[in-house]
């Protein structure tokens, strides 16, 4: 079969761009998977999982991870929930701070901030739905005062922001974070 | 000895089994001769060019930096939904690539500008002043990066500025000024050029560190997270005021 040459034209062109299209949708598909680093491994570079890691200061050239806020601190715990249900508490003594806890894959699961949490202390249990049942059974004392978060994601990390308002409470802040814990249900 | 001159082709006279070829048939339906080289290097060039033009827009789109659903308020725009589940697959692509973590919806908003009120790209080596007010918040701040995020060093040493620290007028309004050298009031510092890689125009060279200028208001406890809410919101102005 053969096609007169304004028609050949005409389909070469065609198939061109529905080619382009369909690498084009290809290509923006397949990156998240084809990454070679993601925020949730990047966070593995602070320190160990199952704790809260301080960030260094955001500084320019230096910025831990992009896209942070210059004004704050931050202190990081990466978790997988295989390993038992995960506590965040800390105390924060500064007029602004918030978590934000992330999936695998960099997307927000869940925040608050220090209005919105209720008290200025965070104290908050993050669980499967198989871990809340066993524990419903046999509940720990302080059960009411925690936020109980039931998530579908087993992996995943939190990150703890702090406002610094003056550069002298700078040490404050820091012990404050580097004091907060992450880690198993005692 | 003289050869006779070569007999055209098409005087040869046709072999009884082609009788049907008729020189006079009407073009869309003559029978061509079969061109199998020419036909593979047109799939080949097709296939060639369908994936560089593929790849090549897919790229385009990403290293470009701005998600699709954004919401807009003169230069400033914000992508609440950029790090969720409900983001689009470009902004997945984004973010997952430069593996940034997003404000999520109860710590906050961040919305950019990547130009000035009347439309012109930002540009480190002028002066700008940021007037106005922003949307409720508890708390904002404002920095100053590149074009892609990054911080840039500034004469001062910081690189944002905070609600806490700003001087405000009576109707609550503030006018800030960005500029490399310090300025009195509500000084943003801007990001040095970097004397090896200035050009002529005092502009970086584009695509390293400090190229362009991206102001950010990080709106913390703001009521508009959501883009439904950011509909009647008001934003600063951003008005060019001299160029070194």
């Amino acid at each position: 079969m053969s096609l007169s040459p304004r028609l050949a034209w005409l389909t070469g062109l065609v198939a061109t761009l529905s080619l382009a299209a369909v690498v084009h949708i290809l290509v923006v598909l397949t990156i998240p998977q084809n990454t070679s680093h993601s925020a949730y491994a990047d966070v593995a570079n602070f320190g160990p999982d199952r704790q809260f890691n301080l960030l260094p200061d955001v500084q320019p050239g230096a910025e831990p991870l992009p896209a942070l806020d210059p004004a704050m601190k931050h202190a990081a715990c990466r978790f997988t929930l295989d390993e038992g249900p995960v506590l965040f508490t800390a105390s924060i003594p500064v007029p602004f701070w918030s978590i934000g806890l992330f999936n695998e894959a960099g997307e927000a699961v869940y925040s608050l901030n220090n209005r919105t949490s209720g008290s200025d202390i965070l104290s908050m249990l993050l669980l499967t739905p198989e871990q809340l049942s066993i524990i419903r059974e046999n509940p720990p004392e302080d059960l009411d005062e925690l936020i109980v978060l039931e998530i579908p994601a087993t992996n995943g990390f939190a990150l703890l922001r702090a406002f610094v308002p003056h550069a002298h409470q700078s040490r404050e802040v820091d012990t404050a974070l580097s004091t907060a814990f992450c880690g198993s249900l005692s | 000895m003289n050869v006779a001159p070569k007999t055209p082709t098409s005087q040869v006279p046709l072999h009884s089994e082609a009788s049907w070829y008729e020189p006079d048939m009407p073009a869309i339906i003559a029978p061509r001769r079969p061109t199998p080289i020419r036909s593979l290097f047109a799939v080949l060039l097709i296939l060639f060019a369908g994936s560089l033009l593929g790849i090549t827009s897919a790229y385009l789109m990403i290293e470009r930096d701005r998600p699709f659903l954004s919401v807009t308020i003169g230069p400033w725009s914000a992508y609440p939904e950029a790090g969720t589940s409900e983001a689009d697959p470009y902004s997945v692509a984004i973010y997952t690539r430069s593996a940034r973590i997003p404000l999520a919806s109860g710590e906050g908003l961040a919305i950019s500008a990547r130009t000035d009120s009347s439309g012109a790209t930002l540009n480190p080596a002028c002066d700008y002043r940021i007037s106005g007010q922003t949307p409720t918040a508890r708390l904002w701040t404002l920095t100053a990066a590149d074009n892609h995020g990054r911080l840039v060093p500034t004469l001062a040493g910081r690189t944002f500025l905070t609600s806490r620290q700003i001087l405000r007028k009576e109707d609550g309004s503030f006018e800030i000024t960005a500029a490399r050298a310090p300025r009195p009031g509500n000084w943003l510092p801007l990001g040095l050029p970097r004397a090896s890689e200035t050009g002529a125009d005092g502009m970086a060279t584009a695509g390293g560190i400090g190229s362009g200028l991206m102001f950010t208001f990080r709106l913390y406890d703001a009521p508009i997270t959501t883009g439904s809410a950011l509909d009647g919101a008001v934003m600063p102005l951003i008005e060019r005021l001299s160029c070194s």
